[in-house]
């Protein structure tokens, strides 16, 4: 009775996340070795890009040793970007999420540094493997398999660890960031594990290997690093801009949708398969225009308003223009996708500049967005230990050098395919009429391993400022 | 959406339709496709279709992965409605799941910036191929691919000039009492390459119109007999 009559004071309802104070980031050096290594990586990646980018302009260049051929060097580039820089910024932008949508800290801080060494520890060891021709061929794919166990491992530890960080979280609605992240941390396990398993470990018979490994690389480019890179866009967008998400419902239908969709494509049409597999991929990859679509629609929602508030921060920046080039190289993929288009521009360019576009584009420009938020948040920093100048040098020179390297790339792939789609026009033919476009994208590579190279002397910075903080600090103590 | 158990069933769920139909139904499909024999064409005889690779092949399929040659080569005809491939000579029919039943290591690759390889062997030779290797512009004056010299040896002339050595123009050709001869990995590589063929005519992919017989009435030399 007597509570009807003084009924429970109900608590406060929980400010949304977007206006929480930040929980004390403790113990930021796990997420700090797997963020900077990352950092470092993506600066080798971009450096093999533009080596394999020279050697267009001439094919002897560092050809006479086996271990900087173009195939190698490919393969090498391809495995820093993806495992040097790709995973370990995933798990370590997916652990900052976690806690600081979750006012969690860290789940076992020795842990995660265990694994982060691991990881990049066997990143390094397999990028020299591939260098020494121990690849193993496939595309995305290319670190032998003792590698690939380690990596296993140490995603092991990671993610472990990520998840207990996550049922840390203070009991309330989960922001849609945690299920992207969450969403990602279980998606690249699962195809790792298969592809691992029935690529090496048991290899499976003929032209089924091709398939595997096509449907891996789809899967980690569309979900894998689309959950990753919208996780972010979906928490420092609305952050920023300081205005709530548009609508958590189309958030979960891009959600649910993107992992549905966005793990059935990859196949070539024409690949040698039954063509209900080619099928399949073609009706999956055009259905991602739904997530596409939901993604598109709840940010304009959120943002039309603020659209000059581009320049607030410079994460929002990097944001905006990474979730941009998500939108082109998602519709660019479902064009390719269609019988008709992909008759053209199979086996062309047209496939490296959405490569090119959604790696160096949407996910390495979110990315950055957010290391310049998180990064001086986890040195007890703030915004303006940044250099502004070397942000705004970092910024155009990799946004322009993408742009550059897709618009380049572009022209060269529908230049090939529409010539070569006429038998009258020789193979060498063709590709002596595409070599102006071809090489122009050099400029571009060019750019953005500049870009690469001037986030790291701004981050270098950073560090050495949290270093001489820290070193006073402890001098005051004593 | 709020409970982290939820999340993972659905995403258990996700993943294992993409898993169900792009790793498991195809194995079910295909895992067990075996040797088969070829449609007859003409007076031939049916043969058994593939064959396996011979062993300097094989060694030379470990070389043509090590050095990352499926980034730029295909292997694999799209049919006749897809691309030009057919038109230009590149094979005589589409590819089909039967043409790598005994690859240890399948690499159709993802792009082309060189010719599509599955049918090589029926368009070189070895002479052509190993000089390809070793400076591809001998072949083609404006070839992209880069020279793979490190499968070559440059070495003084023994007491009898090697049989394999290349035959270089002057402007490539090694000074005087040198020769250059393959390694024992140009030579699989090369072996490899010039096993690439896909000419079996098979159930999915029949001969063309043009191959047919006239009628179909019983050949004039079997009714003979």
């Amino acid at each position: 009775m007597s509570a009807m009559v003084f009924p429970a004071p109900k608590p406060a309802p929980a400010p949304p996340p977007w206006q929480q104070p930040g929980a004390k980031d403790s113990c930021p050096a796990g997420i700090l070795m797997l963020l900077a290594g990352a950092a470092l990586w993506l600066l080798a990646a971009s450096l093999c890009g533009l080596a394999v980018s020279l050697k267009f302009h001439a094919p002897g260049f560092l050809a006479s040793e086996g271990y900087l051929t173009y195939g190698r060097l490919r393969a090498a580039q391809n495995a820093a970007f993806l495992y040097g820089f790709g995973v370990p910024s995933a798990v370590g932008l997916g652990l900052w999420f976690f806690c600081r949508l979750g006012r969690a800290t860290v789940a076992g801080p020795v842990v995660v540094a265990i694994g982060a060494t691991l990881w990049h520890g066997a990143v390094a060891l397999g990028v020299a493997a591939i260098l020494c021709g121990k690849t193993t061929g496939f595309d995305y794919f290319e670190m032998p398999v003792w590698c690939a166990r380690v990596l296993m491992l140490a995603f092991l530890l990671l993610g472990v660890c990520a998840l207990l960080t996550f049922h840390q979280r203070d009991p309330g609605p989960l922001y849609p960031s945690q299920w992207f992240v969450v969403g990602s941390l279980f998606w690249f396990p699962w195809i790792f594990s298969t592809a691992v398993l029935v690529l090496l470990v048991v290899p499976e018979r003929g032209a089924l290997q091709a398939l595997t490994a096509w449907w891996y690389a789809y899967n980690f480019d569309n979900v894998f690093l689309g959950f990753t890179g919208l996780a972010s866009a979906f928490y420092f967008i609305p952050k920023l801009i300081g205005r709530p998400l548009h609508s958590h419902y189309l958030a979960a239908l891009a959600f649910w949708t993107l992992a549905l969709f966005g793990s059935c494509g990859g196949i070539p049409n024409g690949a040698p398969l039954p063509s209900w597999i080619i099928s399949l991929a073609v009706v999956g990859t055009v259905l991602t225009a739904v997530p596409l679509l939901a993604v598109a629609a709840n940010f304009y929602q959120t943002v039309y308003k603020d659209l000059n508030a581009m320049d607030a921060d410079p994460a929002l920046r990097f944001t905006y223009v990474g979730l941009i080039f998500w939108l082109i190289a998602g519709a660019q993929q479902i064009a390719g996708a269609l019988p008709q288009v992909s008759a053209l521009t199979d086996f062309t360019w047209f496939g490296a500049a959405q490569k090119e576009l959604f790696h160096y584009g949407f996910f390495a420009l979110t990315v950055f967005g957010a290391l310049y938020y998180i990064v001086p948040r986890l040195l007890g920093l703030e915004n303006s230990a940044w250099r502004p100048k070397l942000l705004k040098i970092h910024f155009y020179s990799s946004f322009l050098g993408v742009l550059i390297c897709y618009v380049a790339l572009l022209v060269t792939g529908l230049e090939q395919g529409i010539l070569l789609a006429s038998p009258g026009n020789s193979f060498t033919d063709v590709l002596r009429r595409t070599m102006f476009p071809l090489r122009m994208s050099t400029l571009g590579d060019l750019l953005v391993a500049g870009g690469a190279c001037i986030f790291l002397l701004n981050l270098a910075g950073v560090l050495s400022k949290a270093c001489c903080r820290c070193r006073a600090e402890r001098k005051e103590r004593a | 959406m709020n409970s982290g158990p939820t999340i993972f069933l659905g995403l258990f769920a996700t993943m294992a339709c993409s898993w169900t139909g792009f790793v498991l139904a195809p194995q079910l499909q295909l895992g067990g496709l075996a040797q088969t024999n070829t449609v007859v064409v003409g007076d031939a005889l049916s043969q058994t279709y593939p064959l396996a690779q011979p062993g300097e092949a094989s060694a030379g399929a470990e070389v043509y992965r090590a050095n990352g040659c499926a980034s730029c080569h295909t292997q694999m005809v799209r049919p006749g409605n897809l691309g030009s491939d057919l038109q230009r000579g590149w094979g005589l029919r589409r590819s089909l799941a039967e043409d790598y039943l005994f690859e240890p290591r399948v690499l159709l690759g993802s792009q082309r910036v060189g010719p599509d390889l599955a049918n090589f062997a029926r368009r070189s030779d070895l002479k052509a191929v190993l000089m390809r290797l070793y400076n591809p512009r001998l072949i083609i004056h404006d070839s992209l691919m880069p020279p793979h010299r490190f499968l070559f040896e440059t070495r003084k002339i023994g007491f009898f000039p090697s049989t394999n050595a290349l035959v270089l123009p002057d402007k490539d050709a090694p000074p005087d009492g040198y020769e250059v001869v393959p390694r024992p990995e140009a030579r699989a590589l090369a072996a490899y390459l010039l096993s690439l063929r896909q000419d079996g005519y098979l159930f999915e992919s029949p001969p063309p119109q043009s191959l047919w017989p006239k009628t179909n009435a019983v050949p004039k030399k079997a009714a003979a007999k």
